[in-house]
């Protein structure tokens, strides 16, 4: 359809002006006050690109968190099709699927706070009653128990492990409700063809869920990003910053460094950095959408 | 700074103000004023003591209550907050312009960003009312004063001290160490039986750093070391701050502190000695309060920490200054809040003391410890404090911020990796050099 | 495809190897969370993960809720949420639709900024929205988190409900185009009624946020009376002593009308969409 003036304005506008003030001029502030050496409260000194430039070639640190947070992501999005599978059987085999898909997503709905109190316990060392090294000892592991957050070779991954856990409920629900959108008329019919269950999903469910996919994507890439409160809860971006990701390094150079330029930098880069990811995202699923003749 | 900017762009908030009489109509609340509807003085009084159950913040209630009774004409509304979030509160309203009438901040170098800024009132005319700066402990307000003008009053002043569990020390034969090498010695003897040695929590980065830097204290053969860093008379290349890194590593090579060290929160590890699984705990003595309450209270004592390698003063402490009460300069009820923070920090040592809350307060306090039933460790530790000849503040009440987290994460390194000492120094004068040479 | 459920082998095998398992290792935090508010400090520092208190300590929950101010909190953050809520349904909906169903030249460009807005830090979003808020004397009221908590909700909310909107044929349209139907009719009774399953994801999502979120309520609010339940949770971490049973207390008291909500709104969309499949 032609958008029209009427629709622009009754439709558009508000939500526009709204979502303009509210986030885009933070964003757009932030942008600016990157370009000043400025500890928050006293006066700021104009520097132009000078936490950029020191951001990006003059920090070995901050190129580690962002490895750190691209790996993270490459988790998450490789758990996508896990969580849509689960989601799959559940539609296929349960009347009132919604009631198990909301057993899963109970650690979604739950704090930070008990979700890292939850699993310090769990990857505590064995001399203080940690689950799993308890585990390994009983199978017989014992070379394999550590104090797991407190290792700097490991705790990065303990943590993105829980991070998984934590959201593949997450995922299960929007694949769920994906899957659930699909009109039964379709696969109704195709059984009547004799379509067996492969056949469906592989023709019928896979396909149309697509925009699913992307979403569930997405989300993943960008809750990888965020992953802030986790990680302040368990580690504080410890031991000696192995597990600093780009969220709590700019909140430390922000607040505890007192370095507010140099954290504006840090953030401008990570909107930058995911709305290429994003754009890149949407350009790649566009073309999937238009080879499976979905929306648009 | 936004203030310049906004200016420039009043389009857009012109928008939004129209999106707010669109939807809300007009948002104006009584609450985001200074007064109340019966014609009070309002005063919002930031504070540190979030919990309700415990003591500090039943006597600051009791302090705000008895003050309202007095002050009919003034309301004063509490917003405690758990003090992580009360950091960042402060420093957004610091950097908006819109502190609270009183809040608090943190000792020396925490508080200058502030003061510099010219956000904190000074205090001491209100300091010669009613005798309040002879309640003080003499040379204890130096650490809040700028310029010859003191801008915040402290809750507390403590030092810090190795606890132990004198019952384990028995057992295993041992008695305090008076040096490094005794300490050393009697960790490996403790770990060996299976216990912990000295319960840390380097979760909390800064837990570390307070041990590291009394050791500083006696490699440094008393105190000043960072203050001579900061004047250019030293660097952290010093033979001193060496000696120190290796003796720190000697520490942590002999098994001294438990497992996971860097994910121990602070609580985690004060119930680790209080339930008798670690023997030693090095802390400030604000920890005496908690111990009162351990089932294993009389097992506990207190010694200073030893020398080291026949360097230091026992008699020198790692000093902490408390955190400390600040008025807003821009406060639209100066004089009331003036007012209100003298008679608080009046009561403040005697309602303490009733509360059997009284060890390591910044002000002199009239009453015997013994008659009112303090106990055994705590009569030692006020019996300590009287040993005190001088000592260093904490790193990060020292140095500047971005120089402090260098320090505070290169100490947790420490715990679980094998770095030189020289790497650590060099990380250390970098970040030094970089920071001061603005 | 739940249509035909088939008790078989196959059902029996993936529901006691896949499905249950996995539901344990989701739902026994709960369980977890449960003994962990019946114990004290030194029960819960000190002993292992699944251990017994020695007696349930049930006057956590009293602390808790007296102490932690529960109903007072509970009150508060209900009303934030909600209004939270309806405020994006509200833009969300409203923008989705147009980035749907309409042609334009910059659609995609709006598209992208609504993207651009996902990926912002709260934490650097701070010294802006309370200057922002300061100049409307906004600070220390409910709209400033009502309008910081949808705003921030809006860019996931636009990316699921615009990519749910473009999988919804557009014959269902067309009929009631014919009939005469205007814009607005066309998403007041097709695309708003039939999008209610997304609705309540994007529901639930915001839901969750606001409902945890503290930095934000922290840095705003002062009053007591407008504080919200992380507060609570929050009151009983001081700087050196944390009453850790209170806090496990105060966090199944603050999880419960969340879980029950989601439970009733899963019910609902189940009704919504089965409805939908009658008249589809």
């Amino acid at each position: 359809m032609k958008l029209t003036p009427k629709v622009f304005s009754v439709f558009l506008l508000p939500a526009l002006v709204y979502y303009l003030t509210m986030v885009i001029l933070p964003i757009g502030l932030s942008f600016y006050t990157a370009l000043f050496d400025w500890n928050g409260i006293g006066q700021a000194t104009f520097i132009g690109l000078g936490n950029f430039k020191e951001l990006l070639f003059n920090d070995p640190l901050f190129w580690q968190t962002v490895k750190r947070n691209l790996l993270f992501a490459l988790f998450s999005m490789a758990e996508i099709p896990f969580a849509f599978l689960l989601a799959a059987l559940i539609a296929r085999f349960f009347r009132r699927g919604q009631r198990i898909v909301a057993a899963y997503f109970l650690p979604v709905i739950l704090s930070a706070v008990v979700v890292g109190q939850l699993w310090q316990a769990i990857y505590h060392p064995l001399s203080r009653g940690g689950l799993l090294n308890q585990i390994l000892v009983l199978l017989h592991l014992d070379s394999l128990t550590r104090a797991w957050l407190s290792d700097p070779n490991v705790a990065m991954y303990a943590l993105y492990f829980v991070a998984l856990w934590q959201y593949l409920g997450y995922h299960v629900l929007i694949q769920y409700t994906g899957i659930q959108n699909i009109p039964h008329t379709l696969q109704e019919a195709a059984i009547i063809d004799g379509a067996n269950t492969w056949q469906i999903m592989r023709h019928i469910v896979f396909p149309l869920n697509i925009p699913f996919f992307k979403i569930s994507l997405i989300l993943a890439f960008i809750g990888s990003l965020q992953a802030f409160e986790l990680i302040m809860v368990t580690t504080g971006g410890g031991p000696a910053e192995a597990t600093e990701v780009m969220s709590t390094y700019m909140y430390n150079q922000s607040f505890l460094n007192l370095h507010y330029g140099y954290g504006s930098a840090i953030a401008s880069f990570l909107v930058m950095f995911s709305l290429l990811a994003t754009f890149v995202l949407n350009t790649v699923f566009a073309s999937l959408e238009k080879r499976y003749d979905i929306g648009g | 700074m936004y203030n310049r900017l906004l200016k420039i762009k009043p389009l857009l908030m012109l928008l939004f103000l129209a999106m707010l009489v669109l939807i809300v109509g007009c948002g104006k609340n009584d609450s985001a004023n200074n007064s109340t509807d019966k014609g009070q003085v309002k005063l919002v009084f930031q504070n540190i003591y979030p919990d309700e159950t415990a003591t500090n913040h039943k006597v600051m209630k009791k302090i705000v209550n008895a003050y309202m009774d007095q002050h009919p004409d003034v309301r004063i509304d509490l917003d405690s907050l758990n003090i992580d979030q009360q950091k960042l509160k402060l420093k957004t309203q610091a950097s908006g312009k819109n502190l609270p009438d009183i809040f608090v901040v943190n000792a020396s170098a925490q508080m200058k960003p502030f003061v510099d800024e010219g956000l904190l009132a000074p205090l001491d005319d209100m300091l010669d009312k009613n005798t309040l700066r002879q309640t003080f402990q003499e040379g204890i307000l130096n650490y809040y004063t700028f310029d010859g003008k003191t801008y915040a009053l402290p809750d507390g002043n403590n030092i810090g001290v190795m606890y132990y569990n004198k019952q384990i020390f028995s057992d295993l034969g041992l008695t305090p160490p008076q040096t490094f090498t005794e300490l050393i010695d009697a960790v490996k003897k403790i770990k060996s039986e299976g216990i912990i040695p000295i319960a840390i929590a380097e979760k909390e980065t800064w837990t570390g750093s307070i041990l590291f830097m009394n050791i500083v204290l006696r490699t440094n053969n008393g105190p000043g070391f960072l203050d001579d860093v900061i004047a250019g008379k030293k660097t952290f290349h010093d033979p001193a701050f060496i000696e120190a890194i290796e003796a720190f590593e000697e520490l942590v090579d002999a098994g001294a502190f438990q497992e996971g060290a860097t994910t121990t929160e602070y609580a985690e590890a004060e119930t680790l000695f209080r339930t008798g699984q670690a023997a030693m705990y090095y802390m400030g003595t604000w920890a005496t309060s908690g111990m009162e309450t351990s089932d294993h209270k009389d097992y506990i004592d207190v010694f200073p920490f030893p020398t080291v390698h026949g360097k230091g003063n026992v008699r020198d402490f790692m000093l902490a200054p408390g955190s400390a009460f600040a008025i807003a300069q821009n406060s639209p009820h100066l004089e009331q809040a003036k007012d209100f923070l003298n008679y608080f920090m009046l009561q403040w040592p005697k309602e303490n003391f009733e509360m059997k809350a009284a060890v390591g307060l910044a002000q002199h306090v009239d009453g015997d410890f013994q008659k009112a039933g303090y106990s055994d460790i705590s009569i030692n530790v006020l019996n300590l404090f009287q040993t005190v000849q001088g000592g260093d503040l904490a790193f990060d009440n020292t140095m500047k911020p971005d120089v402090a987290q260098v320090h505070l994460k290169a100490i947790q390194r420490l715990f679980v990796e094998k770095v030189s000492p020289q790497d650590i120094a060099d990380e250390h004068q970098k970040a030094f050099e970089k920071s001061y040479a603005q | 495809m739940h249509s035909r459920p088939q008790p078989n082998l196959g059902k029996w095998f993936i529901t006691i190897f896949i499905i249950f398992p996995l539901l344990i290792t989701q739902l026994y935090p709960l369980l977890w969370l449960l003994l962990y508010s019946l114990k004290n400090n030194d029960e819960i520092l000190s002993g292992g993960i699944f251990s017994l208190p020695s007696y349930p300590r049930w006057e956590n929950y009293v602390i808790a809720i007296q102490n932690g101010h529960y109903l007072q909190y509970l009150f508060n953050s209900l009303i934030v949420t909600f209004s939270s809520i309806m405020i994006l349904l509200f833009f969300a909906s409203s923008v989705s639709y147009v980035l749907s169903r309409f042609r334009f030249r910059f659609s995609q460009h709006i598209f992208l900024l609504f993207l651009a807005g996902m990926m912002l830090p709260m934490q650097s979003a701070l010294l802006p929205l309370n200057l922002m808020f300061k100049n409307l004397h906004l600070l220390d009221t409910r709209w400033s988190l009502i309008f910081t908590y949808s705003a921030f909700a809006m860019p996931i909310s636009v990316l699921i409900l615009t990519n749910f909107m473009r999988s919804i044929p557009r014959e269902l349209e067309e009929a009631a185009i014919i009939d005469g139907a205007g814009p607005i009719r066309l998403f007041t009774s097709i695309i708003f009624p039939i999008s209610r399953p997304a609705m309540m994801t994007v529901s639930i999502l915001a839901f969750i946020s606001a409902w945890n979120e503290y930095i934000i309520a922290a840095t705003f609010i002062s009053s007591k009376s407008l504080k919200t339940l992380p507060f609570g949770a929050y009151s009983f971490v001081s700087q050196y002593a944390v009453n850790y049973g209170a806090i496990g207390a105060y966090l199944i008291l603050a999880a419960l009308p969340m879980i029950l909500i989601y439970v009733f709104l899963s019910e609902w969309i189940m009704r919504g969409m089965l409805e939908g499949a009658v008249k589809g």
